[in-house]
């Protein structure tokens, strides 16, 4: 079952179109990245998916509740982290997280707000006001005030924005540990790719309001890998030369690349070079997602 | 979804928001204190004591007066053994009643301005519009949060005003004068119906603009009609009395009305997050 459906969104603001034709589906358990450059549309869309924010066309389903009709049931479920956390600087930590709970009508406020100012280690800063925190600490809080009313759906829009490698390991270690233990279905956008690629299975890359890709890594990986560039660790006692079919493009002592012409020459290759000599490392370069999704850009960028 | 419960803590929020800003409570004061307080007690004081007649400032309101107690529209004037009677008489009971109207505008203003275009400029709204609050309970809570303590101020305001008041025309007239029905309907029926209509007002220009100010300034229009409330009264020239008092109660609930349907009807969720964006 699907949790999140995404069909033909479009989105004008005057003159802006924001977003354009929007389609995708993220499953129930899963961790999808929204991945693109500031301006992309992301917060925009999500701002849709929770029926906060009117689309100008198409249709989102969240667990088949439309989020433009049934907007209450649909945030009733969902949680939202935004940029701005939405915290109220004049009051402490722990006055915002008792006022959310109270406009969530949340029964048993009490233990919840303990359990979750002990899992985001609030406990020191609770009684001091929000505009005294870092950064790194309102965002704590803000993840502690959208987990209150135990959401099963977590959007997090650039929840790492600002922080310190600390504090992204932070982000990170509890997005996986929701997403394990309580099963969360959790859609995070971020315009940086390489900092969410340890916790997300599936991604959606964005461009000036399109989906330019998506999918899990591996397909989207496989569906750029058609001409792999091999990288090969060896020791030829008698050269790289003339010992197979293919002909390297760079060399060094012990290094040599191909480029290659389907991922079928890959053992073809492997098989010929381990004939005449030792072959300690191959890897295919340029494969991986962060340069994937950089040509994508590139050749969006150009069109 | 527990509507008390999010009301409350709704109202609970805003207040703590104005108590916490010396910026917002300090004016909300001051101004009862001048005109609700300060400024009736002064001029009580030294009309129940000087020479009336020497002072050339007064003569028009002297000349009013003669008017009103010739014309019976204040029979008890008639009966009155000397101007200083009469003059305190129509200042304590008539003349500063309008002035009680700008203490629930006063306060309705500021604290509507700060609680939806405060929360917008703050960027606390989105995160408000995320939570599964209805409109309708986040709209009664903003209500009631601005509506209990401009309510509060202006009774608070008129007990002690009321106070002075009967502390100043017990010793001319042997008896406790204030309240009469007029300000018992002004500050029961009119009061809380003009605090409504101004909140309601102040909601549907908060929702349209982007920051504070300029919601207050927009906001404070409605001062206007009030200076021309207490010039009239001043001049003799529109006495309201009680059945005009219970109209005007009436016809700012009426409109009341219209705008709560204007608010209900303009600002949705996805509009008023459209309006913030």
């Amino acid at each position: 079952m699907y949790m999140i459906e995404v069909r033909n969104i479009s989105k004008q603001f005057n003159v802006h179109q924001a977003l354009n034709d929007v389609s995708f589906t993220v499953e129930q358990g899963s961790v999808t990245g929204l991945i693109g450059p500031n301006g992309s549309g992301k917060t925009t869309l999500i701002r849709i998916m929770n029926g906060v924010l009117g689309a100008s066309g198409g249709q989102v389903t969240i667990n088949e509740l439309d989020a433009a009709r049934e907007t209450e049931k649909v945030l009733a479920m969902c949680g939202t982290l935004t940029e701005h956390s939405g915290l109220y600087e004049n009051m402490s930590g722990r006055d915002n997280l008792i006022f959310f709970a109270d406009a969530f009508g949340l029964a048993r406020a009490k233990e919840r707000i303990e359990e979750l100012v002990t899992l985001f280690e609030l406990q020191d800063y609770q009684h001091r006001k929000v505009g005294t925190y870092s950064t790194g600490m309102k965002k704590r809080l803000g993840l502690a005030r959208v987990l209150l009313h135990r959401p099963s759906i977590l959007f997090l829009d650039e929840p790492t924005n600002g922080l310190d490698p600390d504090g992204i390991q932070m982000v990170l270690r509890i997005i996986r540990q929701l997403n394990k233990e309580e099963k969360m279905t959790i859609l995070v956008s971020s315009h940086v790719l390489s900092q969410l690629s340890a916790v997300c299975d599936h991604y959606i890359f964005m461009e000036k309001g399109h989906i330019v890709e998506k999918g899990t890594e591996q397909e989207i990986v496989s569906r750029y890998l058609s001409t792999p560039k091999l990288e090969v660790e060896a020791d030829m006692p008698n050269g790289w030369h003339s010992v197979t079919d293919y002909t390297p493009e760079t060399i060094s002592a012990y290094k040599a690349t191909f480029q290659l012409t389907s991922r079928e020459d890959i053992p073809l290759l492997l098989r010929q070079l381990m004939e005449h000599g030792q072959v300690y490392q191959a890897r295919i370069t340029g494969s991986d997602l962060e340069s994937i999704y950089f040509a994508i850009r590139e050749a969006h960028h150009h069109e | 979804m527990n509507n008390r419960q999010a009301i409350g803590a709704l109202v609970r929020k805003d207040i703590r928001s104005v108590t916490a800003s010396v910026q917002l409570w300090l004016p909300m004061l001051i101004v009862p204190l001048i005109i609700g307080i300060i400024m009736p007690s002064a001029l009580l004081w030294a009309t129940s004591r000087l020479e009336l007649r020497s002072l050339g400032n007064v003569s028009f309101l002297l000349e009013s007066l003669d008017a009103l107690t010739y014309s019976g529209q204040i029979p008890q004037l008639a009966s009155m053994p000397t101007d200083n009677h009469r003059i305190v008489y129509y200042l304590a009971m008539y003349m500063f009643a309008p002035l009680f109207l700008i203490i629930p505008v006063m306060a309705s203003s500021i604290l509507t301005a700060n609680s939806f275009a405060g929360e917008k400029e703050r960027k606390t709204l989105e995160g408000l519009l995320f939570t599964p609050i209805s409109m309708d309970t986040l709209f009664k809570g903003k209500i009631l949060a601005a509506l209990i303590p401009s309510l509060l101020l202006s009774w608070v305001t008129f007990l002690i005003y009321g106070s002075i008041a009967n502390i100043l025309m017990y010793p001319m007239f042997g008896t406790l004068m204030f309240p009469n029905l007029n300000w018992m309907i002004l500050v029961l029926w009119v009061v809380p119906a003009c605090s409504l209509m101004v909140i309601l007002l102040n909601v549907l220009i908060s929702a349209k603009v982007r920051g504070f100010q300029e919601a207050y300034q927009l906001g404070g229009i409605i001062v206007l009609p009030l200076i021309a409330l207490v010039a009239g009264q001043a001049s003799g020239m529109l006495l309201i009395g009680p059945w005009m008092l219970l109209m005007i109660g009436a016809v700012l609930l009426l409109i009341s009305f219209v705008l709560l349907r204007l608010v209900t009807l303009w600002n949705s969720r996805q509009q008023l997050a459209e309006s913030q964006i």
